[in-house]
């Protein structure tokens, strides 16, 4: 990503100084440039075989795939995704998924924006440890924490009206609360970084003019960064969305599961049909895709501005 | 996740509540947290569950079938709805899909539990007695029409029952009664007759076994009948809770024996799920298929053109009055809300009147345990099934329910799929289990 930039100036840089021993295509030559083409073709198909097989064969009768072997052709239906639908009862699932996702998205957002201001802003004498805690956090695996995290949440009450077991186990506020802990070291650090790129000298005349330290965060930097903070909101839904690990700790009441979690309805207990599952995990797929369809030019642009600075 | 048996959930919880109790209080001092301290106080307090039975009461039901998973979850739904028209308690029934259940069962009876959920006889129920997890239902027994074998499935280590079962299913040779008819073959009685009968087969050009083992477990199907065939029932129990030795030469003769029959199954089995085997004894490929009664699900019918025999003996002082056939039914959890509540569900779950409400409602009936449950909606293989599981003198639950679930997932799956990459190296097999037993078993 980061060598984007620098490659679409470079073409006019260098006509204007050498005489034209090369044409389009950039800082590569014609020869490299096919070479360079044929392997990220290669890559690209070695990317896509898989879901486009799984895309292929969720169009197909587990029955027929079955009997003629999956590099047959024929069986094509669309049954797979009608049954995927209402047995794995995404529905409900997909509103769990959501209800977990929008809130600890906004709150990691939130939250790390305001350690990231501070951080990048005012200077005490733990900056860079502080940063280099939240960055050692995101080091460790969830794994190691499970059963720290398990027995914490085991021991912490909660209402009845927020939880219907009576303690953070089973209900989403221990999802957005571990998915927000453990996506805030890396928005921190992307944030810290955006932000220490922004001008001192905007700072200095919002100063003169009385800002204070809320406003200077709230009406001064919160715009400057909305592309990092794009970028990153496309990230983390994908990465909070896609969260399967938590969610099959922490809840264990079946019609609470997230839909990642919700996927293992479809396998019975002995029998998979891998057909349906494959229906199934595209439909799953799709929203993350929309959002980073949607955003994608956020995307792009949020990490580069961040990549360049000044 | 070892903890020792002391730490309990109930005890554990009550230790910590007063740690929190006390902090909370002094807190309080602190920063004036008053109110919020008494609602949580509040909220730590234990309550009593309300009443057993009867409006009113409520009993948590988690169940190893999620919605939509067809006639298992259709069954275990309709039990449910009729324990709650016959006692007047509500039931809350929680659905959580098979594996997900399976894998997550230790965090959820040391968690939030329901009061009484679906679970498995033998090792693995033992094992949760044993740390404190379920609770004792011995008060509930003996349960009408559930007989000692049964009983015995349900008892601990510790002389009690902590489980009520309701169903099981058996593991045998399943064939294509269209197959061997057409060939002029007949179920084998005897070792000569089955070694015959396999080489009739490879004659004909039919593989003889299917075999599949990319999912891990099927083949310790074939390690537990091969091992009661040739080392007795008592041996292979104790071996599964590992007091014999694993590199001994009755393991390596069971290992050595299987090395022998490799050739007369489907070559590479670990490219191979259960269901693509089942498949090719479908159509005809192989003869038989050593698999539980579930082979049904994968060729896609009711199984009238399918039959089964029990394996024949290998050693004639030792017989084939041993087989699997794993029993499922159901547990109270030590950390549920309503123990009382949870033990009277239990009972009823365990009586003909529980099963045959089940069986009534699902398109697929399972074959209840309860000697007193109508087998008027059983398939012909069901009823073939009840036959031979009753006249068996010994039931074992399948590997990894008969031993540590630990020892069986991490040790016995890649082992045995190790020996059947490479079936030459017995003693390297054996000897590793055997180490690996060893820090398992201790």
């Amino acid at each position: 990503m980061t060598y984007e930039t620098p490659v679409a100036t470079a073409p006019a840089a260098a006509r204007a100084v050498t005489p034209p021993t090369r044409k389009e295509g950039g800082v590569l030559s014609k020869r490299r440039g096919a070479v360079a083409t044929v392997i990220m073709a290669v890559l690209a198909l070695l990317w896509l075989f898989p879901l486009v097989w799984a895309l292929i064969n969720s169009f197909r009768e587990y029955e027929y795939t079955q009997v003629n072997g999956y590099l047959s052709f024929g069986g094509w239906t669309t049954s797979n995704y009608e049954q995927a639908w209402s047995q794995g009862n995404f529905g409900l699932h997909m509103k769990n998924s959501l209800l977990i996702t929008i809130p600890a998205v906004l709150l990691t957002l939130w939250l790390s924006s305001m350690v990231a201001f501070v951080l990048a802003r005012f200077s005490y004498r733990f900056n860079l440890a502080l940063l280099g805690v939240f960055l050692a956090a995101n080091l460790l695996p969830p794994q190691a924490l499970l059963i720290p995290v398990f027995r914490m949440f085991r021991e912490i009450p909660l209402p009845y009206f927020m939880s219907d077991s009576g303690s953070m186990l089973n209900s989403f506020w221990a999802l957005i609360l571990v998915n927000t802990a453990f996506q805030m070291g890396f928005c921190t650090f992307v944030l810290s970084n955006y932000m220490k790129t922004l001008p001192y000298e905007i700072y200095e005349s919002a100063e003169l003019d009385g800002a204070s330290v809320w406003r200077q965060y709230w009406q001064l930097t919160m715009p400057l960064v909305r592309p990092a903070l794009a970028a990153l909101a496309t990230l983390q839904v994908t990465w909070v969305y896609n969260e399967f690990f938590w969610a099959t700790v922490l809840i264990q009441q079946g019609d609470k599961l997230p839909v990642t979690s919700a996927l293992n309805n479809l396998r019975g207990q002995f029998f998979t049909d891998t057909n349906l599952v494959a229906a199934g995990s595209i439909i799953v797929a799709l929203p993350v895709l929309v959002v980073f369809f949607a955003l994608q030019k956020q995307f792009v642009s949020g990490l580069t501005l961040g990549s360049t600075k000044g | 996740m070892s903890r020792p048996p002391s730490t309990a959930i109930p005890r554990s919880t009550m230790v910590t509540s007063a740690a929190t109790r006390r902090s909370v209080l002094r807190g309080i001092g602190l920063s004036g947290l008053a109110v919020g301290g008494a609602s949580l106080l509040a909220a730590c307090g234990g309550d009593s569950g309300g009443p057993a039975t009867g409006s009113g009461a409520t009993v948590k039901f988690g169940i190893n079938e999620a919605e939509g998973a067809g006639a298992a979850h259709d069954r275990l739904a309709a039990i449910a709805q009729a324990y709650a028209k016959e006692s007047g308690t509500k039931v809350d029934l929680n659905a959580v899909d098979h594996n997900t259940f399976q894998e997550s069962i230790n965090t959820y009876l040391q968690g939030t539990p329901d009061d009484v959920f679906t679970w498995f006889a033998g090792f693995r129920m033992s094992q949760f007695a044993e740390n404190g997890l379920i609770t004792d239902l011995s008060d509930q027994w003996p349960i009408d029409g559930l007989n000692d074998s049964f009983k015995q499935a349900s008892t601990a280590s510790d002389g009690k029952q902590y489980f009520v079962p309701i169903s099981y299913y058996p593991w045998a040779v399943f064939y294509r009664k269209s197959v061997f008819e057409k060939n002029g073959w007949a179920p084998p009685s005897s070792n000569d007759e089955f070694m015959a009968l396999m080489d009739d087969m490879q004659g004909k050009g039919v593989t003889p076994f299917a075999f599949g083992d990319k999912d891990g477990w099927p083949a310790m199907g074939t390690f537990d009948i091969l091992n009661m065939r040739l080392n007795g029932f008592d041996f292979h129990m104790s071996l599964m809770a590992g007091d014999e030795a694993w590199d001994g030469d009755e393991v390596k003769g069971v290992f050595d024996t299987w090395r022998k029959l490799l050739p007369y199954h489907q070559a590479d089995p670990l490219g191979r799920t259960w269901q693509e085997a089942a498949t090719s004894m479908g159509k005809g490929e192989c003869g038989m298929y050593l698999l539980g009664t579930f082979v049904v699900d994968a060729l896609g019918e009711n199984g009238e053109d399918l039959d089964f025999f029990t394996f024949p003996e290998l050693d004639s002082s030792i017989g084939s009055d041993a087989l699997d056939a794993p029993i499922d039914g159901f547990c109270v959890a030590s950390a549920g809300k309503n123990q009382d509540a949870g033990k009277a569900m239990a009972k009823w779950l365990g009586s003909a009147a529980a099963a045959d409400a089940g069986n009534n409602a699902a398109d697929a009936p399972f074959i209840a345990a309860n000697s007193g449950a109508s087998t008027s909606t059983y398939s012909d293989l069901q009823k073939k099934s009840a036959e031979v599981v009753g006249a068996a003198a010994n039931i074992a639950q399948f590997m990894d329910r008969d031993t540590n679930a630990d020892f069986a997932n991490t040790v016995m799956i890649p082992s045995i799929q190790e020996f059947l990459k490479n079936p030459d190296d017995i003693d390297g097999v054996t000897a590793s289990i055997q180490e690996q037993a060893n820090s398992i078993f201790g």
